[in-house]
């Protein structure tokens, strides 16, 4: 390669370039990562599982999520990609391991803005006090998804604008439910203490730290922001690493909180669909419930709007390598976003929920199924993205002794977690589950075989990200020979 | 942006100078000089010499060539040394000029574009410019500034505070749509030119000199103070920059 083969224009261009400063970019991670709706949720699913080991299963969690957040930085400042993790993997992994890992990105995304969106109706639905079932609810997923799709064709940095606020005022609302109830704790214990002081297992441990990564799903989405960050180099991984380390803090901290609370509540509560909710009430907390429920759909909106942007950005990049049709490499002429990939995007990522709750499937079983279905998604990403990292860095020449034992270490958890996953999806009788995941994924490895035959000069082309291009160079300098 | 940054403060002496020492052995072993290379020419450790040059990436000093692990110096280096080497023009360019010159009743005027900056290179000596300073600062109040901006993904990452920018008369483009207009016009017919924007009464045309890859490398203006944009000169001004692309690339 020599400095006067680089290409005037860069292969991403068309979304607006260089605009979104270091917190729009940071909003992108942490609305698709939902903090206030994960800690809410999350930690009472794990006691259930986990038991006396609920704490040190949530800490273990939150350091894998770290330690393969450490490996995403590792490529994160040497390329600014669209595709995101998609476009790592394919810089260690090569074009296979890419469409492998993209894939499993993009039903990951998908899964979680369709779970994201009918958690949005759920705690909207309740927080209006809303007796709709079937039908209303369905009309009300339609509502919340036109919104999103308003907010993420007008452009990303409306979108991470918002996301960032209704993200800081629900996180505000959870801590001061927490910090509330805590203050009006008196120490006894009730018959949540046998769920809570349970007798601890290897397979409740294991699915208990999956249930605890699956929490931090979409904190790498910065990663998909590399051509409309300003500083990509520094913003985006500072963005990968430090969401997962601050949203681990609060997660751990509210899990200890939930602990300590429900060990004195009740069991019923424990095993409700929304225990902190429950537990509020129980202390006449109305006002604050209530609360809780508009922070918790506000956080769950911001999450379908950050894994959508992170969708379209990956099927975008996709395109744009030949991979997928042309069009939908396509961007809004005006506001400068992937309107076409967003276009096909939301009406899917709308109707799957929107049909399954007109048909009157309950809030609690889309949820779960689409939960599990993007949980796979990602951590099969994760574990190709973190074995990626240590086979980029040795062939750039840049590689170092942590850098190896980090991303082997990363790369074999995560797979360590994903067998456990599939293995619990399909002990606890949700197997359909998993038969789904496997269609939805079957593209990426079909995708890779029919190119490898019909297409390898397109296969090439994956892992586009925004190069170098001639005007970024000092004109007129020596080229080492 | 939030705040400062801290990665490396004012207490680190050592590591300043490392990373001057790293951007130096880049600008002297050439662009295309590897990583490891890198580190074994100053004898400094792997890992550090990793950490300067992603630190040097990320502020846009170096640039990671897409093979990803070449490294070459990124065009913000120019800006370092802008105001201080005299912009170089071949004697062969100065009489393509100067053939324009005794052609037009009106100033001609050269500039090199280097990334999204220009520097004026060769004024008219009979018609100088008013202030060469303001068509280098205003890039969004002159002809030329215009070129350069429309050559540019998003402009507004190239101006500085593309939200307040200054009105040097009333017809300067402040407005970000105005900006926009202006830069599409420059899009579509391939030239620029205005009227008052820089100096009241002062109008000027303004064609691209490029390279034979399609890069903007410099711009030939022609200014007149009869207050109309001098189209007239337009064929004359584009041929000018024809002959000149050879010789500026």
């Amino acid at each position: 390669m020599t400095i006067h083969e680089l290409p005037t224009r860069s292969p991403v261009a068309g979304l607006r370039r260089r605009g979104l400063s270091m917190v729009e970019v940071l909003a992108q991670s942490v609305s698709a990562l939902a903090p206030s709706a994960a800690v809410v949720v999350v930690p009472s699913i794990v006691m259930a599982r986990s038991g006396a080991a609920t704490l040190p299963v949530l800490v273990a969690g939150t350091a894998l999520v770290v330690l393969v957040g450490w490996c995403l930085t590792h490529f994160a400042r040497r390329m600014a990609a669209v595709g995101g993790v998609y476009s790592y993997t394919a810089k260690g992994l090569g074009p296979g391991g890419a469409l492998l890992a993209g894939w499993a990105l993009v039903v990951g995304y998908a899964g979680i803005a369709v779970s994201a969106l009918v958690g949005a109706v759920a705690y909207l639905a309740s927080f209006l006090r809303l007796d709709a079932a079937g039908w209303g609810l369905g009309l009300l997923a339609v509502a919340v998804g036109a919104l999103a799709a308003l907010t993420t064709v007008r452009g990303i940095q409306l979108s991470a604008r918002v996301a960032l606020t209704l993200e800081v005022a629900s996180v505000a609302v959870v801590v001061a439910v927490l910090v509330v109830l805590l203050l009006a704790h008196d120490g006894g214990t009730g018959t949540g203490a046998v769920v809570v002081d349970g007798p601890v297992t290897p397979g409740g441990v294991a699915t208990g730290v999956v249930l605890a990564v699956a929490a931090f799903m979409g904190f790498e989405s910065a990663a998909t922001l590399g051509v409309e960050a300003r500083r990509p180099l520094v913003a985006v991984p500072r963005a990968v690493l430090w969401t997962p380390v601050a949203a681990g803090v609060l997660f751990v901290v509210a899990g200890f909180a939930q602990v300590v609370l429900l060990r004195a509540a009740p069991v019923e509560i424990l095993t409700s669909d929304v225990p902190v909710a429950r537990l509020a009430d129980a202390e006449g907390l109305g006002a604050l419930s209530r609360l809780l429920d508009a922070g918790i759909a506000a956080s769950f909106f911001a999450c379908v709007t950050g894994s959508v942007n992170a969708l379209a950005r990956v099927l975008f990049s996709m395109s744009r390598e030949g991979v997928l049709p042309a069009p939908l490499g396509r961007t809004h002429r005006r506001f400068a976003t992937p309107a076409v990939a967003l276009a096909v995007v939301l009406p899917v990522v709308v109707a799957v929920p929107a049909v399954a709750l007109a048909a009157g499937v309950r809030v609690r079983e889309v949820l779960t199924a689409s939960l599990t279905f993007s949980a796979l998604g990602y951590v099969l990403a994760y574990a190709l993205a973190a074995a990626a990292m240590p086979l980029f860095l040795r062939r750039i020449g840049e590689l170092t002794r942590p850098a190896l034992v980090g991303g082997a270490a990363a790369a074999t958890l995560s797979a360590a977690v994903l067998v456990v996953a599939l293995a619990g999806t399909s002990w606890s009788g949700s197997g359909a589950v998993v038969v789904v995941f496997a269609l939805a994924w079957l593209p990426g490895p079909v995708l890779w075989l029919v190119l490898r035959r019909r297409a390898p000069a397109t296969l090439a082309r994956v892992g586009v990200y925004d190069q170098a291009t001639a005007g970024d160079l000092l004109p007129g300098q020596g080229v080492r020979r | 942006m939030s705040g400062v940054d801290r990665g490396v403060t004012g207490r680190q002496p050592q590591a300043v100078r490392s990373a001057l020492a790293v951007l130096e052995e880049v600008a002297r072993a050439g662009a295309g000089v590897n990583a490891k290379e890198v580190a074994e020419a100053l004898g400094l450790p792997p890992a550090t010499t990793y950490r300067l040059l992603n630190l040097l990436v990320g502020e846009e000093y170096l640039v990671r060539l897409p093979d990803l692990h070449g490294f070459a110096l990124g065009a913000k280096v120019a800006g370092l040394a802008g105001g201080f080497t005299p912009a170089r023009v071949p004697t062969a360019a100065r009489q393509v000029l100067g053939e324009l010159r005794g052609r037009v009743r009106a100033g001609v005027h050269l500039v090199l574009v280097v990334g999204a900056s220009l520097r004026c290179a060769d004024v008219d000596p009979d018609l100088p410019l008013a202030s060469t300073a303001l068509v280098e600062g205003h890039l969004h109040a002159s002809a030329l500034g215009h070129l350069v901006l429309a050559e540019a993904d998003d402009w507004r990452a190239v101006v500085h505070h593309p939200d307040r920018l200054p009105a040097l008369t009333p017809a300067t483009p402040t407005r970000a749509a105005e900006v926009d207009a202006c830069l599409a016009r420059v899009r579509a017919v391939g030239w620029a030119g205005q009227v008052g924007q820089l100096h009241e009464g002062v109008g000027c045309l303004a064609v691209p000199v490029r390279g034979a890859s399609g890069l903007l490398v410099a711009a030939v203006a022609v200014s007149s103070a009869r207050g109309v944009v001098p189209t007239e000169y337009l064929d004359a001004a584009r041929d000018c920059a024809g002959a000149l692309a050879p010789l500026l690339d």
